[in-house]
C-alpha cells in the first residue's frame, strides 16, 4: 500500500505489504553485491551545494532541493548518489586501496516534472567500481548490471510469443556524437539538434547526415565519429560478446549513440539542458515492455574526479527500486 | 503485436491514410469500437493491435506504455511535453498555431495583453520568446469567442482554413508555429520493436516527404 495523499507533491509512503516488498528486494539485491565483493556506504542527505557546481550541469543542478540553513549555508537535500561519493572520496584517493568496490541504497529528492512512474522522492540502489583497467572494470560493472536486474526481475513469466519480457539494454558512448553534430550544425544549433537526435526525429538526423544514427544506433562508417568511432568498435566487440552470454537469459543489448546525443554536447557548448552531464566514456539504460522509463543507468565517469582534482577511473550505475517492483507487479498482471 | 493508439474524430481521417500509403492498412477500422485487432499481413509483419483514444489523452497511454506508438497532434505534444520520442512528423493534416485579433495589428493596451488559447503553457513559451508577455486565459473551445466577447484582447488558437477566423471578421495577426500530426514511439517500446517500427518509419517516411 502507498500513501501520497496529504504529502507534498511527488512524494509517497510506502506502508505494509510495499514496505516489506521493497526491503525484500533491496536486501536480494544488497546479497549479490556483497557476494562480488562490495562493501555498502551510507551517505548523508544533506550537503553543501557548492561542491556541486562543477559536477553538474544543466538541468541536474536546477532540480536540486536547497534552502538556506539556520546558519546561513546554502545546503542541499541529496539529488544523486554519485557525485557525493566522489566528492568525499576525491581527497583521500592516496589513502584508498584500489580498485575499490562500493555499494548505496536509499533515497534521492530532486524537483522535476512528475510523469508517469516518475515522483520527485525515489528509491536507489547503485554500485561503483573505482580504479582499475577500464575496459575491464566497463565489462564487469555491466554485467553486474544484467546480474542485478535479472535478479530484481526474477522468473520472467511465459509468454506467447517469448519477446514480451525482454529487458532491452542500450549501449553508447557520451559524446560520441559531438563533432558529427557540431559540423552538422554549428556551435549555436548543435544542442537543438543533439536533443532532436535524442527524440528520434528521424527528419532532423538525415538533414544533418546522421539517419543511420537513428535508424540502426550507430553509423555504418564509424569514421564520421572521428577519435569516438574506435570506442564505439569496442562496444560493438563488447555488444557481441555479452549478447552470447545474456541472450538465453532474455537480455537484449544494442548499440545506440543516439539514446545519449545530448548527454554531453550541452555542458560543452554552455547552453541547453545536458541530463546525464558527468558521464564521459560508456553509457547505458535498461528498459523493460510497458515501462515508461529507463529501470537503470549507468557509465563512467572520470572526469568527475579529474573535476575535482583528482586522478581515478571511475564507473557504475543505480537502479530505480520503486521502478524495478513496479515492473514485477505489470508482469504479474500481464 | 504492436498497440497503436489512433486519434478519434476528425484527425483520425489523415492517420489513417498516411498508414496505409505506408504499408499499414487498416480496412474495416470501425471508429465506434475501442480497441480492434488486424492480422500480420502489413509491413510490420506482426499483428497489430488499434486503440481509438482522444488526441490529448494519447501522449499518456504512449508514456506509460499502453500503446506502443501514437500519431497525435504536435500541438498536444507541446503543451503536455510528454516524455517520448518523435521520429516524424506528417504531412497530411497540418495547421498553424496563429495570434487572431479583431484588427490587422496587435492590439495596443496601455496594460498587460490578454489572450485567450487552450495551450496555455506553449502559447506563453511562444510569446516570451517574442518579448510579448500576456495573461493568458485558459479556454476550453471556441477560443475565438475570447476577443470577439472582450473577455480577452487577442486569442492565439489553431488555424487550418481561416474560414472561422473569417467567419466571425478576425485576423490572423501572425503564424506562431506550425502544427502537424507526429508519430510518437514509447521509449522501450522502440528498443523492444526498433526493427519492424524503422520499416513503418522508413515507409512513412518516404510517402510523406517523397524522400526530401
Amino acid at each position: 500500500m502507498k500513501i501520497s495523499a496529504g504529502l507534498p507533491t511527488g512524494v509517497s509512503a510506502a506502508l505494509f505489504d510495499s514496505a516489506r516488498r521493497r526491503r525484500e528486494l533491496e536486501a536480494r539485491l544488497s546479497a549479490l553485491l556483497e557476494g562480488r565483493g562490495f562493501a555498502e556506504v551510507l551517505l548523508p542527505i544533506l550537503d553543501y551545494f557548492e561542491p556541486y557546481r562543477p559536477l553538474l550541469t544543466g538541468r541536474r543542478l536546477e532540480q536540486l532541493y536547497r534552502f538556506v540553513d539556520r546558519d546561513g549555508q546554502l545546503l542541499v537535500l541529496r539529488g544523486d548518489f554519485t557525485p557525493m561519493l566522489a566528492r568525499l572520496l576525491a581527497p583521500h584517493l592516496d589513502e584508498l586501496e584500489l580498485p575499490l568496490r562500493l555499494y548505496y541504497r536509499g533515497d534521492v529528492v530532486r524537483h522535476q516534472p512528475l510523469r508517469p512512474g516518475r515522483m520527485r522522492e525515489y528509491s536507489q540502489l547503485g554500485a561503483e567500481l573505482l580504479g582499475g583497467a577500464k575496459a575491464e572494470a566497463d565489462e564487469r560493472m555491466l554485467t553486474l548490471f544484467f546480474d542485478l536486474l535479472l535478479e530484481a526481475r526474477g522468473e520472467a513469466p511465459a509468454t506467447s510469443d517469448g519477446e514480451e519480457h525482454t529487458l532491452r539494454v542500450v549501449l553508447g558512448v557520451a559524446g560520441a556524437l559531438d563533432d558529427a553534430l557540431l559540423a552538422a550544425a554549428g556551435e549555436r544549433e548543435a544542442s537543438d539538434l543533439a536533443l532532436r537526435i535524442a527524440s528520434r526525429d528521424r527528419t532532423a538526423a538525415r538533414r544533418a547526415g546522421l539517419a543511420d544514427v537513428v535508424e540502426r544506433g550507430y553509423p555504418t562508417e564509424l569514421s564520421v565519429l572521428g577519435g569516438a568511432g574506435e570506442a564505439v568498435s569496442d562496444l560493438l566487440g563488447l555488444r557481441d560478446r555479452l549478447s552470447s552470454e545474456y541472450r538465453d537469459a532474455g537480455v537484449e543489448i544494442e548499440v545506440d549513440l543516439a539514446e545519449f546525443a545530448a548527454a554531453t554536447l550541452d555542458s560543452r557548448i554552455g547552453v541547453g539542458a545536458g541530463q546525464r552531464g558527468y558521464y564521459d566514456g560508456l553509457m547505458f539504460a535498461a528498459y523493460a515492455p510497458g515501462t515508461a522509463l529507463a529501470l537503470g543507468v549507468g557509465g563512467r565517469y572520470d572526469k568527475v574526479f579529474r573535476s575535482l582534482s583528482g586522478d581515478c577511473s571511475a564507473v557504475g550505475f543505480s537502479v530505480g527500486l520503486d521502478l524495478l517492483l513496479e515492473l514485477g507487479d505489470a508482469e504479474a498482471r500481464s | 503485436m504492436i498497440t497503436f493508439g489512433l486519434p478519434k474524430g476528425r484527425n483520425l481521417g489523415p492517420a489513417r491514410a498516411s498508414l496505409a500509403a505506408a504499408g499499414l492498412n487498416l480496412d474495416g477500422l470501425d471508429s465506434s469500437r475501442l480497441r480492434q485487432r488486424f492480422p500480420d499481413q502489413n509491413v510490420l509483419g506482426t499483428p497489430v493491435e488499434v486503440l481509438l483514444l482522444k488526441d490529448w489523452d494519447l501522449p499518456l497511454y504512449v508514456e506509460h506504455g499502453i500503446v506502443d506508438c501514437a500519431i497525435v497532434g504536435s500541438d498536444v505534444l507541446e503543451e503536455t511535453q510528454p516524455d517520448v520520442f518523435r521520429p516524424l512528423q506528417l504531412k497530411d493534416g497540418r495547421s498553424r498555431l496563429s495570434l487572431i485579433a479583431e484588427t490587422p495589428e496587435l492590439p495596443k493596451r496601455s496594460g498587460q495583453l490578454r489572450a485567450a488559447t487552450r495551450y496555455p503553457a506553449w502559447a506563453a513559451r511562444l510569446l516570451a520568446a517574442r518579448n510579448l508577455h500576456v495573461e493568458v486565459i485558459h479556454l476550453t473551445s471556441s477560443i475565438e469567442l475570447g476577443p470577439l466577447l472582450d473577455l480577452t484582447d487577442v486569442a492565439v488558437d489553431i488555424v487550418q482554413t481561416g474560414g472561422t477566423l473569417r467567419a466571425h471578421d478576425l485576423h490572423e495577426v501572425e503564424v506562431l508555429a506550425e502544427v502537424a500530426p507526429t508519430f510518437v514511439v514509447n521509449r522501450a517500446s522502440f528498443h523492444a520493436h526498433r526493427r519492424r517500427l524503422s520499416g513503418l518509419l522508413g515507409a512513412l517516411e518516404e510517402t510523406e516527404t517523397g524522400g526530401d
